[in-house]
């Protein structure tokens, strides 16, 4: 066995203390004087001339020991830290030797951290920047967004009308600043070619409740934002450089939006957006206090300091009850007191409000990183101690030759933190790709995401666990060296069986702890994947394959009126039917999933709703639709007609409704010839046909009702084409947009794009979800069974004496297999027993990302229970093998 | 004594301890008297000086102490030359003749003119 070079010194450091760098100084000074004395008594001088002359010579006898002092004591401190840097360094390259000589386990730990660390930095980071980290705004806990809720009306997201936002802004005191806003795609118009851009309309004091002033010009206030005003806009920052350029002077200039001349006021800062990352432009609402129908805006608020979002929230359903009474008519309350409903104001804090939607699902991805930590530092534990019983007979070696206990241990620890700094550079990297393929990949559909970077923190945290636990594991040996009395068994390896025990138990329980963790998160990413699959396979009440849809708002300056829009729309139908490929088509004014959906309240003649249905039935969903939609989307017509060509205006007023609604009163074709109204208007319409339900909004939610009503009677200057082709659909696609521009050149198309991707973006964030989810589980597995592996390695080769001897006097090899691998499978056992009793705890955190699977389910825990089992027995089939070639005399030969 | 002087004689210092080493090892008192015969007494006027700059030269590891027995049987501590201080010793000692060289030939320069 080769020693370390720097291990020779050990024996030999000087010990320079302050006394002895004085001593020697004094006895240096000392012989000077004395042998000058010598000289001057031999040349004739009395001694006690020789010793006045020999310290007069000499000079400053006292400012001379002192400099002499300080250079040895600068001198003894900078030979201490060189060698103690080179010590270090000795025990590095000692270290990477060493390691050297076992590749494989260092790889294994190596990787085993880095995907811990890399996997947990990655999470904290992304979980950090879209649920943690302050919105970027002044103040941001103040912020609140305001909404309304009626349950008993299904109204559970309720916007606020203008004479809401009104009342709000100069009636709740908490609020210190109160705005409104509302999105809308605008088109930009006047340049080569009309533009989709997003924007959002907002009241005058928007800006300043965000608490944001413009790079360029000045914001709109309440001044602006009255109806019959100049149309002023602000642009955001990405907005300015890509349409001008960042040009110093576009204050003043007009631009068309929806073609209304609107002149920009002012441009806010690099990174300023809300309440989405896309937005481009921002006009001011109009707002009208005398407004008092249309619910579509949302309120956000800035509160005063110190006030509870609770106590704001009571306020404004006070002033809520108060205009619900004057405005009874309205919503039909008459004969109650708003006091006795569940109305209330919607008050949330702004970050919440934001996030509320992933929240959940990040929350338990973050949970499955820290188990997988977790299971990587048990992981590392038992590689670790697994080691340390391998070598420690070396260790006994280095003591009896001298070491002391503390310097093997910094040997050891250095081991350790060699092997924790590899894996936490990999780490690094790993985590940064990570984020960056998933900010790329989710850019869209996660709020904030353009805001997640790696966070520094959690990585110094990240690093500090994994460094910090191979301290803890490098000194492992150590302490179990200190237990070990007895020199001469370390050194020729027979150990107590009690020792050898204490370290198998430990090994044991990590291995136990680790498949029990594991079979935990297997359990969890196998619910979720079944509920994702389970989605993906929920009949829609429509087929988006093959349909391609684009949203076309009329140039309003071309097209006025009722008739103007029908037979645009009609025309626009008509020309895309024509384009090669393409098999039915149609126009509406919403599409599932892309959006335009508008929810009222509704009445039947000679009916009250059904007391007992959920609140979600006294509101259906309308969409305006020309002939031929049901036939586009596939969705079925059960009783009754399509509308045709003699549903016009001034005709009979018809509708069609679908299954959830009309079987909230009627059985089969008992609907046809019913009448029915919408709350906001007074025309009673005919049931002319009953259509298939549809999911529209969220795939996971039972299909709500809806009800269709004609274009021709409810024109618009606004719906979406909806085209169904066969074959190659990106050349349909092209080939419609073409259809489009040659009938009307001032028509946006940027956002033409196929249904599917709209449907599958509805379900992202359960996808993303399910593919961590799933990634973190084989991870555990992965890790769990190199854990398996690596201790029944041991456990094999500390017996291997044994089971040679044993084959030696005539035990079957196979027998040996069958020991191992009963002995492995035992530890599996209670592993993924405890493991199963841990995720029947755990899964009932998940209930709201499930989806038609009960938390509980028995195939998913059976199947990955046994899966799980089967890699365990496995991993242990190689050490078992290796028991059967056990060979005697190598055995023997060994001692 | 002035800065300039001390500087100069601190560096000259520097150099005559390692020519005095250069014979071989030997005690500060050695040096001392080494120094004293080959400059007739001139550069150490006070003795004392020189300790702190065999410990200065210790230090930056031009040479290196060793506690031993003098010529006399008393324990003294014996500076030696090392390796790296030999090398210094070389280039100290042929920068010092050239600048010295030079420095003593402006000095004797009757004439003002440059050329």
């Amino acid at each position: 066995m080769s020693l370390a070079p720097g291990w020779r010194r050990l024996f030999r450091l000087p010990r320079f203390s302050r006394k002895a760098i004085e001593q020697d100084v004094d006895d240096e000074l000392a012989f000077h004087l004395a042998m000058r004395q010598e000289k001057l008594r031999r040349l004739g001088h009395s001694s006690a001339s020789a010793q006045a002359n020999a310290i007069a010579r000499f000079g400053d006898h006292a400012r001379v020991r002192e400099e002499c002092l300080t250079i040895d004591q600068q001198y003894v401190r900078e030979m201490r830290f060189m060698e103690w840097v080179e010590s270090i360094l000795s025990d590095v390259r000692y270290a990477l030797r060493t390691l050297r000589r076992a590749p494989a386990f260092a790889a294994v730990v190596v990787i085993t951290l880095a995907l811990g660390v890399g996997a947990t930095t990655a999470m904290f980071s992304l979980v950090d920047g879209i649920l943690l980290r302050p919105l970027p705004f002044p103040e941001p806990q103040r912020l609140v967004r305001v909404t309304q809720a009626y349950p008993e009306k299904g109204l559970d997201r309720w916007g606020l009308s203008h004479q809401n936002v009104v009342l709000y802004r100069d009636q709740v005191s908490d609020y210190a600043s109160f705005a409104a806003y509302w999105r809308r795609a605008m088109t930009l118009s006047g340049r080569a070619s009309a533009e989709r851009v997003s924007g959002v309309r907002v009241t005058g004091d928007f800006f300043d409740v965000l608490g944001v002033k413009p790079v360029l010009g000045h914001v709109f206030g309440r001044d602006e934002d009255r109806p019959g005003v100049e149309n002023v806009a602000v642009i955001g920052y990405g907005f300015w450089q890509s349409h001008f350029g960042g040009d110093a002077h576009v204050i003043g200039t007009v631009i068309h939006l929806d073609d209304i001349p609107t002149r920009v006021v002012a441009v806010m800062p690099r990174g300023f957006a809300f309440p989405r990352s896309d937005i481009q432009v921002y006009t001011p609402l109009n707002l009208d206090p005398s407004r008092r129908f249309g619910w579509f805006t949302t309120g956000i608020a800035r509160l005063k300091a110190g006030v509870s979002v609770a106590h704001a929230s009571s306020q404004t359903t006070g002033v809520m009850w108060n205009w619900a009474r004057v405005n009874a008519d309205l919503l039909s309350l008459a004969s109650i007191r708003p006091e006795a409903t569940k109305m209330h104001a919607v008050v949330v804090p702004l970050r919440e409000a934001m996030t509320s939607d992933v929240a959940r699902p990040l929350a338990v991805l973050q949970a499955a990183v820290v188990v997988l930590l977790l299971i990587a530092i048990a992981n590392i534990a038992t590689l670790l101690s697994s080691r340390s019983a391998a070598r420690r007979a070396e260790l006994a070696v280095r003591t009896a030759l001298g070491a002391t206990r503390a310097r093997v241990a910094r040997q050891l620890v250095t081991e350790a933190v060699v092997l924790a700094i590899g894996g936490g550079v990999l780490g690094i990297a790993l985590a940064t790709l990570t984020v960056r393929v998933f900010t790329r990949a989710n850019a869209a559909s996660l709020p904030r995401i353009d805001e997640v970077g790696v966070d520094w923190r959690v990585l110094g945290f990240a690093l500090v666990v994994t460094i910090g636990s191979g301290i803890l594991f490098g000194l492992s040996p150590v302490l179990e060296l200190a237990r070990s009395r007895r020199l001469a068994d370390d050194l020729t390896g027979t150990h107590k069986q009690s020792a050898r025990g204490a370290a198998r138990r430990f090994n044991n329980a990590l291995i136990v702890a680790q498949l029990a963790l594991s079979v935990i998160l297997l359990v969890s990413a196998g619910l979720v994947l079944k509920s994702v699959r389970q989605l993906l396979h929920t009949n829609l009440g429509f087929e988006p394959v093959g349909v391609t849809t684009v949203a076309i708002p009329l140039p309003p300056a071309k097209y006025a009126g009722a008739r103007a829009w029908t037979t645009a729309f009609e025309q626009l139908v008509h020309r895309a039917k024509a384009v090669p490929g393409v098999r039915d088509a149609a126009a509406a004014s919403a599409v599932p999933y892309v959006g335009g959906i508008n929810t009222d309240g509704y009445l039947i003649e000679g009916r009250t709703p059904p007391a007992n249905a959920g609140s979600e039935s006294r509101q259906v969903t309308q969409t305006a639709t020309t002939t031929g939609f049901f036939g586009t989307l596939g969705i079925p017509l059960r009783y009754g007609r399509d509308f045709n060509a003699t549903d016009r205006l001034g005709s009979l007023p018809v509708v069609i409704v679908d299954d959830a609604f009309a079987s909230l009163y009627w059985k089969g074709a008992d609907a046809l010839g019913k009448r029915m109204r919408l709350t906001g208007d007074t025309t009673w319409m005919t049931i002319v046909g009953v259509v298939g339900s549809v999911r529209d909004e969220d795939v996971a939610a039972e299909p709500r009702p809806h009800c269709y009503l004609p274009y021709a009677q409810w024109p618009n200057n606004w719906a979406s084409l909806i085209v169904r082709s066969g074959g190659d659909q990106r050349a349909a696609s092209a080939a419609i947009a073409g259809a489009i521009r040659e009938f009307e050149s001032g028509i946006p198309l940027d956002d033409i794009r196929p249904l599917t991707n709209a449907v599958s973006a509805a379900l992202d964030n359960r996808r993303m979800t399910e593919r961590l989810l799933g990634g973190f589980a084989a991870l555990a597995v992965l890790l769990a069974s190199v854990g398996i592996y690596g201790v029944m390695a041991l456990y094999v080769a500390n017996r291997q004496r044994e089971f040679g001897i044993r084959l030696a006097i005539g035990a079957e090899p196979r027998s040996l297999v069958r020991l191992v691998l009963s002995e492995g499978f035992a530890l599996a056992v209670i592993g993924v027993a405890l493991g199963l009793v841990g995720a029947l705890g755990a899964t009932r955190w998940l209930r709201t990302l499930l989806y038609e699977v009960s938390p509980t389910d028995p195939v998913v825990f059976a199947t990955l229970a046994i899966g799980l089992l089967g890699v365990a027995v496995a991993s242990c089939y190689a050490p078992a093998r290796r028991a059967a070639k056990a060979d005697p005399l190598v055995a023997l030969r060994a001692e | 004594m002035a800065d300039a002087e001390t500087d100069l004689l601190r560096s000259s210092l520097d150099l005559l301890i390692l020519k005095a080493l250069s014979w071989g090892p030997m005690h500060g008192y050695g040096i001392s008297e080494w120094i004293e015969g080959a400059t007739d007494s001139l550069l150490l006027l006070e003795e004392g000086t020189l300790y702190p700059a065999l410990h200065r030269l210790e230090r930056r590891g031009w040479i290196s102490a060793e506690w031993g027995v003098s010529d006399n049987n008393r324990r003294a501590k014996f500076y030696k030359l090392s390796t790296a201080g030999r090398a210094r010793f070389r280039v100290e000692s042929s920068v010092w003749h050239t600048h010295a060289g030079a420095i003593a030939a402006a000095l004797k320069r009757t004439s003002q003119a440059a050329t």
